[in-house]
């Protein structure tokens, strides 16, 4: 049998236990975030196009097939007979625009599905998908301007500086 | 003594234009020294390596094949006779075969050289003669011994200077280019960090342009609507352009302000229209590409009234082979001279108002190379090290040039041909911001100052 002092002892010695465990010194966590710099999506996008590889790369996102050797050779003269080349590229862009052939979305297209049109033109174009801001922006623009229509897309993207850059 | 006279004209006229500061359209603080002597500058890079013996020294056939045969075969720009005898220079006679048989008629009643001031001797002083060397020192005012094709002048163009420190606008200057070949695209301006394409000149190689690579990719273009197409256009652009913000990261353009893109886009249709019509002003003779250049010159002046324009001719480099082309393309170099300073006076705006200045980019060898034409004439080339390629001719002409006055001769060579440069600047005002920007050549000074 217990007695009333050996409980009271015990519970002395539990209490003294748990005082003593509560003081414990733990290790000191400090949780820190690494530094990371957030770039744009087309940050990598760092060199020129030379004149070929832009007039190549713009002849098959507007007609869907390859220019041949005799044209590259008169693009590329063409182009380099104009010192400012967003002139140059405005002008040849709105040349081709004038073809039959060029392949473009029809305006319909792009008004009833925008996201697709635009998700469609940056991989076109950028080779990439749009942010989620740019997309906003897009869809904001097609849905707020009834008179803008594929070829301006077109027009612009072709004659932007990203498209220009790879 | 006339300049000076002139200088106090142009002082009381200008009145308050003189040292009186203030903020550039780029922004930039701005004193403008001195008046300006013009409202119009041409330049003439002439024409390819001129050998001064069948120019201003007027040998003809008597410097070069061993015939003792002188005369002027350039009577728009000097003073001289004609030859008498084996005319080779002029235009063909068909009915009876005789190349070059017919002189062409002179276009000026007066020449240049009575209506303003020739330096007969002056130097190319460094590098070896090539064109594009050549041709730098012209537009830039400095001597690239070292500096191959294919890379842009490292010290500033006249162009930059102008846009820089006088403040115009893009559609101001111009380059009209004889070609593409031979690095002639990178003209309009240097690499140099301070300057550089934000102030470069416009480029334009019209017989490219408007020739068959032109047509078969820019003739018809579709015209958007300035205000609407446009408009929707330059948005979009300008948003994806936002997003694309690394620093310099761009299509290589010359900051023409969009009026500017406008205008130039609206030029080359109209050009076209000029094309198919077969309205492009042409002189009265225009056998070769030269002629056909300083033609669409003349449009370019027409259409923007630009304060500079370079224009480069390069048809009598044909002499590596055939020294009578030689003669006819130097024939017809002066007949396009004199078509370009007959045109100019006929603009409203830029008649009596524009100095001209005609220069060779450099010389040509003293002797001869093997190669022989069907008159049995010898060709010359424009060697490394030969010193005749270092003999080079300046003339100018315009408000506050004196007239009939020539300056220096073979004995007595004054005059380089960095001296452009600085003398346009002269001209426009702002030649001391230029020399304090320190890189010209040590040698290269104002024609103005020489004399």
């Amino acid at each position: 049998m217990l007695t009333s002092d050996k409980i009271a002892i015990l519970v002395l010695m539990i209490f003294s236990l748990q005082i003593f465990s509560s003081c414990t010194v733990e290790d000191n966590y400090i949780y820190e975030i690494k530094e990371q710099t957030i770039l744009p999506v087309n940050s990598e996008k760092d060199k020129d196009k030379s004149n070929v590889q832009y007039i190549s790369i713009l002849y098959t996102n507007l007609f869907r097939k390859a220019m041949s050797p005799n044209d590259m050779l008169d693009a590329l003269r063409a182009i380099e007979s104009i010192g400012d080349k967003q002139i140059a590229f405005d002008i040849l862009v709105s040349k081709y625009m004038n073809s039959d052939e060029v392949v473009l979305p029809t305006e319909e297209e792009m008004r009833e599905d925008p996201e697709k049109f635009i998700r469609d033109t940056y991989k076109r174009f950028f080779v990439r998908q749009p942010t989620q801001a740019e997309l906003t922006w897009m869809i904001n623009y097609i849905n707020s301007r009834p008179e803008v229509n594929p070829e301006h897309f077109y027009f612009a993207f072709a004659t932007s500086n990203e498209h220009f850059h790879y | 003594m006339e300049r000076r006279k002139f200088i106090k004209r142009a002082a009381l006229a200008t009145g308050g234009l003189i040292s009186m500061p203030y903020i550039l359209p780029s922004g930039l603080l701005h004193a403008q020294t001195t008046p300006q002597l013009a409202e119009h500058v041409v330049f003439v890079l002439f024409a390819g390596g001129v050998r001064q013996q069948e120019a201003v020294l007027q040998q003809y056939l008597a410097g070069s094949q061993n015939e003792n045969i002188e005369g002027n075969i350039m009577y728009n720009m000097l003073v001289g006779e004609a030859p008498e005898d084996k005319i080779a220079y002029g235009r063909d006679d068909v009915q009876n075969n005789i190349i070059g048989a017919h002189p062409i008629d002179r276009i000026l009643e007066t020449p240049l050289e009575l209506q303003g001031t020739l330096f007969p001797e002056v130097r190319f002083a460094r590098g070896g003669a090539g064109h594009f060397n050549g041709l730098c020192t012209g537009v830039s005012g400095n001597y690239y011994p070292t500096q191959g094709l294919r890379n842009r002048p490292s010290a500033p163009t006249i162009f930059e200077y102008l846009r820089r420190h006088a403040g115009f606008k893009a559609t101001d200057c111009w380059f009209v280019g004889h070609g593409i070949g031979g690095s002639r695209p990178l003209l309009n301006h240097s690499d140099h960090p301070d300057y550089g394409r934000r102030y470069g000149g416009n480029f334009l190689a019209p017989l490219v342009t408007f020739g068959a690579p032109g047509q078969k990719h820019f003739m018809d273009f579709k015209n958007y609507h300035p205000e609407t197409d446009w408009e929707i256009i330059r948005e979009i652009r300008n948003f994806l352009n936002n997003n694309f913000v690394a620093e310099g990261l761009e299509i290589p353009h010359l900051y023409n302000t969009p009026e500017e893109e406008n205008q130039i886009r609206e030029f080359v249709r109209h050009m076209f229209e000029k094309v198919k019509s077969n309205s492009v002003i042409l002189p009265p003779v225009n056998d070769n590409r030269d002629l056909k250049t300083i033609g669409y010159a003349v449009e370019v002046l027409r259409y923007f009234k630009p304060k500079l324009l370079v224009v480069d001719l390069s048809d009598i480099d044909v002499c590596h082979s055939d020294f009578t082309a030689y003669l006819k393309n130097l024939h017809r170099g002066d007949h396009g001279v004199g078509f370009l300073w007959r045109e100019i006076q006929r603009i409203p705006g830029m008649q009596d108002n524009t100095t001209m200045i005609v220069m060779p980019e450099h010389g040509r060898d003293m002797d001869p190379n093997p190669i022989q034409d069907l008159n049995d004439w010898y060709a010359y080339d424009h060697s490394a090290g030969n010193e005749n390629t270092r003999r080079i001719f300046t003339m100018m002409a315009g408000p506050g040039i004196d007239a009939n006055l020539k300056i220096g001769g073979p004995d007595n060579p004054i005059g380089d041909a960095s001296d452009i440069t600085p003398t346009i600047a002269d001209i426009f005002g702002i030649k001391h911001q230029v020399e304090a920007a320190g890189l010209m050549d040590v040698n290269a000074r104002s024609l103005f100052d020489r004399m």
